[in-house]
């Protein structure tokens, strides 16, 4: 047996067993929602406890069969989803205080940069980005967009 | 009947003056359908106040924004075949198929096949419309929380296609759907399911946030692996369109896609998503001998683009006939009217003839407008894929936010469609189908609430859901869509196979 099927295996039943485990957790929640009445015989709580039984029984065939799956990415891969996600998320959390064109532009030249652009063009190309989706969504189509710090 | 509504309305919709009108309609429909999330209610609920004060004629208003409808629908595929962002609900089912094409290179033609499908079920549509529009609206009647239930269990059935060669993974996909439907107040019993007293989870997760981060975000994910393995190479685009052998090819998928599309597109409460969904599947389990759907099959990028098209028709035929919209965008168009005193019902096509009929025929010419400006415009939108990536996927990620944060003025709301985009990316990995959860988030809330419905109304009886001839009809084709595709492999078999 080759490595990469070995390894194929390995993900596919670690993915079953959270599979199970969060139908677990889906099914002890589903059972216990509050509601004052039901107007129907299966009530709030009949589906979600169905979808999570259904859910177990299948997780538990995916692990005895765990099939195919791609390779993972290694530790660079991983850094770069991690600094795209990282700055994804801080700049959200900044987005309604710092304003659109500001996170934004941050957002897109660490995204340029990721994508082999050169940290000069990356700054460059992320503020036009920023600008010209503003100016898209904002003036031209009216959307509200967070003004923040440059107070446009 | 008599068709003079239809001649009354070709005199109105060829005026130079509508003409101009709907050919604006088309245009603004086209490039507001392109951008994600801002849809044609967005469109029409801009475009109506201007239209009002202009003191424009009721009939040039309905041709007006009856043009940014349609032409929202041909606009709105655009980013989902070349980026794998759906521009609107009715879209998810293209970039299945649309967006491999792109990817080898065949931007045009995909971009140019889903032109001449939305045009095949647009005008097969309006034809369907222009002489069932009044037998129909019986239907939309007709349809009780029981008859919905089964017509979900038919759109299960087709489900069937689906099951590839790892069961366990798209039946998983697809009960993870279901159980995203259950998040958020539960209309029947006034409960809150999975929202833990987060205000932003009341509403369930809307289905734009669910689609923009399966597909944008897991793909940018996806992408960045490929950067740092070097092997994300720029796309080639080649300016090919569709051969006549092409069109042939996709026409019949196209036509069945087109009745499927239209008569769910006349129930109320069920939409171009389901249309196009149900029809992607139907196809599938008909066609998919080689198991090319989801590879870039023409067929499978021409069924669900005919059955949005009809669908966004057919909405049109309880929003006309009984004054009853089949669609949130055929809500707003019945504001519209009554903005001008006119009160839909059955009685319309004969009171108001100009009217009913100057909007149909402004369809046969809408639809005829949009082909022939959409096909050369396809060359001009395939080249976006030929920017450098570090322009065009910031601009991915950049229209993945600004769709759903538009949409919902909620932060909150974009961090979940990150969340979702990691989860979708470690499924697409462990090589999972996103068609399925797809599928089951459509379908899971129409169905548990009918099914509910049903019980509730027969006390608990389930007889109801066999009760009516309706109800019948659905569950044998439910059964057929199932055994069909079983039986004619069966028979297509040599006969010198020993019984055994």
């Amino acid at each position: 047996m080759t490595d990469t099927s070995r390894n194929a295996r390995l993900s596919g039943r670690i993915a079953a067993l959270a599979l199970l485990a969060f139908a677990l957790v889906y099914g002890l929640f589903g059972a216990r929602i509050e509601y004052a009445f039901a107007s129907d015989p299966i009530g709030p709580r009949g589906f979600p406890v169905a979808l999570a039984l259904v859910l177990a029984l299948l997780a538990l065939w995916y692990l005895a069969r765990p099939g195919e799956a791609e390779e993972w990415p290694g530790r660079a891969g991983l850094g770069a989803a991690l600094a795209f996600l990282g700055t994804s998320v801080a700049c959200l959390l900044v987005f309604d205080h710092a304003g659109f064109v500001p996170s934004m532009a941050v957002l897109m030249a660490v995204i340029a940069r990721l994508f082999g652009a050169g940290w000069i063009t990356a700054i460059l190309g992320g503020i036009g980005q920023a600008l010209l989706w503003w100016l898209l969504f904002g003036p031209l189509l009216g959307g509200n967009l967070p003004k923040g710090l440059l107070g446009f | 009947m008599s068709f003079d509504f239809l001649w009354q309305g070709f005199g109105v919709a060829l005026l130079p003056q509508n003409l101009l009108i709907g050919l604006i309609g088309c245009f603004l429909g086209t490039m507001i359908g392109a951008l994600p999330a801002i849809g044609p209610i967005n469109g029409i609920a801009l475009l109506l106040p201007i239209a009002y004060t202009a003191g424009l004629p009721p009939e040039s208003t309905l041709i007006l924004l009856a043009g940014v409808y349609y032409g929202a629908e041909y606009g709105g595929r655009i980013s989902s075949i070349l980026l794998n962002v759906p521009g609107d609900a009715g879209a998810v089912m293209t970039a299945l198929d649309g967006y491999p094409m792109a990817r080898r290179g065949e931007a045009t033609k995909a971009l140019a096949i889903s032109g001449i499908s939305s045009f095949i079920g647009g005008i097969l549509a309006v034809v369907g419309m222009t002489f069932l529009a009044v037998p129909l609206s019986w239907l939309a009647i007709k349809f009780g929380p029981a008859e919905y239930f089964v017509l979900m269990v038919f759109a299960f059935a087709t489900l069937g296609s689906m099951v590839g060669h790892e069961p366990a993974k798209t039946l998983i996909g697809c009960v993870l759907g279901l159980m995203l439907t259950t998040i958020g107040l539960d209309a029947t019993s006034g409960a809150y399911r999975f929202t833990f007293e987060q205000a932003e989870l009341h509403d369930g997760i809307e289905f734009i946030i669910l689609v923009i981060g399966l597909f944008s975000i897991s793909e940018v994910l996806l992408m960045l692996e490929h950067q740092l393995k070097g092997t994300l190479r720029p796309l080639a685009v080649s300016g090919a369109y569709p051969s006549w052998a092409d069109i042939r090819f996709i026409w019949w998928p196209s036509v069945r896609a087109t009745v499927i599309g239209f008569v769910i597109g006349v129930l109320p409460g069920t939409g171009a998503s389901v249309a196009s969904a149900v029809s992607y599947t139907t196809e599938k389990r008909l066609n998919d001998k080689e198991g090319t759907f989801g590879t870039g099959d023409m067929r499978g990028l021409a069924a669900p683009e005919a059955a949005n098209n009809a669908a966004a028709t057919g909405a049109f035929v309880p929003m006309l006939t009984l004054g009853v919209p089949g669609s949130g965008t055929t809500a707003v168009m019945l504001g519209a009217l009554m903005l001008y005193n006119i009160q839909p019902g059955p009685q319309l096509f004969v009171e108001q003839p100009k009217l009913v009929g100057g909007l149909i025929a402004s369809m046969y010419v809408g639809n005829l407008l949009l082909l022939v400006m959409n096909l050369p415009l396809v060359q001009l939108f395939a080249r976006v894929l030929l920017m450098p990536n570090w322009i065009l996927i910031p601009g991915i990620t950049a229209l993945s936010i600004l769709g759903v944060y538009s949409a919902y003025a909620s932060v909150m709301s974009v961090l979940i469609m990150f969340g979702i985009g990691v989860a979708g990316y470690l499924l697409r990995k462990l090589g999972f189908d996103m068609a399925p959860i797809i599928l089951g988030f459509v379908l899971g809330r129409v169905m548990e609430v009918n099914l509910r419905n049903a019980l509730a109304l027969s006390g608990g009886d389930p007889g109801i859901l066999f009760a009516s001839p309706l109800a019948i009809i659905l569950w044998i084709m439910a059964g057929a869509i199932v055994i069909l595709p079983w039986w004619l492999r069966r028979r297509a078999r040599p006969t010198a196979v020993p019984a055994a």
